[in-house]
């Protein structure tokens, strides 16, 4: 290291690219996250048990058509959950925890990124690497049985295929708000990684121990929200007794409080030290 | 707030009219601490000191001019716009280096530097090429390839600086830009924010190391308890008291005592010193130096030197605060 005397030069450039700025922070949350090996150790383990096996069963087994019986059966595993759980808590752990251990959030705001904007950077970044698991591997599973079908209704497969768009969006969106807040509240991405599971894991408990009171107590427990999800978006008949308006009203509290809650949160931090 | 800039294809800001910062009657505080109390000053345009002692309200100073903190009362203007109207532009104008640590550490210099690059609105094409000239110009070389968390201090604070100057704005907040260096690094961070602010740049330092200050600021601001107590430019500030001299007379002891009691009867002396036959008189001249050379010859005594007695940065920051 050491100094050359080189003279300090100008820049003599246009800076144009103000409204994509959260789409780098985008990009970056996603580089970042792929070099994460935990990471992709998860999203392919959870792969090969969760999509893998049903899309090989499903495809070689004799079929007319993609039946949602299929898909609401590969949605439907818990395996699915857990392993969406542990992805979830690992992409979301370090996104905010990590620029407030740094101070570095201070760096983004104080170039008139505004704070939304950032946080919709962040949160579509965690998206983007949360559909590696969530998304693509659905619609992969529901465009091969598609294209191994016998039968000659494809509208019937394409339906199906166009519900599982949405179910898939939903589980990728699913975990992610909670996550991003959880991480908003703490400076170690370890805390942040074990609260955003141990939240969902507990309210998973609380939620079978009273459900045998009310079967609404279900709706506490994210997997069988998400199940429930499931079967509207499949168009299936909910269980006798569940509320319909729990179901939208825990499903609200789950995705936007939480995200106000880290807005208001990346606001009060980016003040920094 | 002004929306204009996180609407896209606005393009480039204007880099003209942007130096100058004006605070009026600035009141900011954090509960019931005061940490600005009317603070007003006028910021010049070249590279400008902001002193004072821990807590004086510098960084906050600097929060408020950037918006990160609002203040309750008075108004900050940069460059003629408001802080409180415009803070997206004004945020878009300028570099800050924090004086904090504020590095993402899992990143290398240079991906750290073309990253805010491009949060500050640079194009990756433009990023990249303009991440390298800046860390060359800072003085990082094949270490920028490394993670930043091996980075020593001195290291991490050029990279602080490379962050905030790789958008090119024409206004430089730096917070403690020495902090944690040694002497070397000290004197190479003193030398870039000199080079910077050749190429037209205003530059806001904020320290509390007199010595740094006064190597390289025009300007000086000193602020304590949250109010501005001195303000203007060094060389003013230094030799702040008007026909403030010193004199230095040499002779005989027998000559001496009659030469000092003439100019502790004629001028106004404040201090007076005797060494080995040497004499060191610090006094405010009240008439013309050539009387205290009649005086000197009639007395016997050799005058060495009559000069001016500047202050040094330090005396001017104990008398102000």
């Amino acid at each position: 290291m050491g100094l050359d005397p080189i003279r300090y030069k100008p820049w003599i450039g246009q800076r144009t690219e103000h409204a994509k700025r959260f789409l780098v922070i985008t990009d970056h949350v996603f580089r970042h996250k792929l070099r994460s090996k935990w990471l992709l150790g998860i999203i392919v383990l959870g792969s090969i048990l969760v999509w893998v096996f049903p899309i090989l069963i499903f495809s070689l087994s004799p079929h007319d058509s993609l039946t949602t019986e299929m898909m609401l059966e590969t949605l439907q595993n818990d395996l699915l959950f857990i392993f969406v759980l542990i992805a979830a808590s690992l992409v979301c752990a370090d996104l905010i925890s990590e620029d407030l251990r740094g101070n570095s959030l201070v760096l983004y705001l104080y170039r008139a990124l505004r704070p939304e904007r950032y946080l919709l950077g962040k949160v579509l970044g965690a998206l983007l690497v949360m559909s590696l698991f969530t998304f693509i591997p659905p619609i992969a599973l529901g465009i091969a049985v598609t294209a191994t079908q016998t039968g000659p209704d494809y509208a019937a497969s394409a339906e199906v295929i166009a519900r599982t768009v949405l179910a898939a969006v939903l589980t990728t969106i699913f975990f992610v708000p909670m996550g991003m807040m959880l991480s908003s509240f703490t400076t170690k991405r370890t805390y942040a990684a074990v609260g955003i599971f141990m939240f969902f894991f507990t309210m998973t408990i609380v939620a079978g121990i009273f459900s045998e009171s009310d079967i609404n107590w279900q709706l506490l427990g994210p997997g069988n929200l998400l199940n429930y999800w499931y079967d509207v978006i499949f168009g299936e008949t909910l269980p006798k007794g569940l509320s319909s308006a729990g179901i939208a009203i825990m499903t609200f509290l789950l995705l936007v409080p939480p995200l106000m809650v880290t807005y208001w949160r990346i606001l009060s931090k980016g003040v920094g030290k | 707030m002004n929306d204009a800039l996180m609407t896209g294809g606005q393009g480039d800001v204007d880099k003209g009219a942007e130096g100058n910062v004006t605070a009026k009657d600035v009141v900011m505080r954090y509960g019931n601490i005061m940490a600005l109390d009317h603070l007003s000053m006028e910021i010049p345009t070249g590279i400008v000191g902001l002193l004072g002692p821990n807590g004086a309200g510098k960084s906050t100073f600097i929060k408020a001019v950037l918006g990160l903190v609002e203040p309750q009362g008075g108004t900050i203007t940069v460059g003629g716009l408001d802080s409180r109207q415009n803070v997206l532009t004004i945020r878009d104008k300028v570099g800050y280096m924090p004086e904090h640590d504020c590095l993402v550490e899992v990143m290398t210099g240079v991906e750290l530097v073309s990253y805010f690059g491009m949060i500050s609105g640079m194009s990756k094409n433009d990023s990249i090429p303009r991440s390298h000239e800046v860390l060359d110009f800072v003085g990082i070389g094949e270490e920028r390839y490394r993670p930043i968390s091996s980075y020593s201090t001195g290291m991490k604070q050029r990279v602080k600086l490379a962050q905030a100057i790789v958008h090119d704005p024409n206004l430089l907040f730096l917070d403690e830009p020495t902090n944690g260096m040694d002497p070397l690094g000290r004197e190479e961070m003193l030398d870039l924010i000199e080079r910077i602010a050749a190429g037209h740049k205003s530059i806001l330092v904020s320290s509390h190391i007199l010595q740094d200050m006064e190597r390289v600021c025009e300007h000086v601001i000193i602020i304590n308890n949250g109010r501005a107590v001195a303000q203007g430019s060094l060389k003013n500030l230094l030799g702040a008291q008007e026909g403030r001299m010193k004199l230095v007379a040499r002779g005989v002891p027998e000559d001496l005592a009659p030469f000092v009691k003439y100019l502790e009867r004629e001028q106004r002396v404040i201090s007076t010193s005797e060494e080995h036959g040497q004499v060191t008189v610090v006094l405010i001249l009240r008439g013309p130096s050539g009387d205290i050379f009649a005086a000197a010859k009639n007395a016997g005594v050799q005058v060495r030197s009559l000069t001016a007695d500047l202050s040094t940065l330090e005396e001017v920051f104990i008398r102000s605060v």
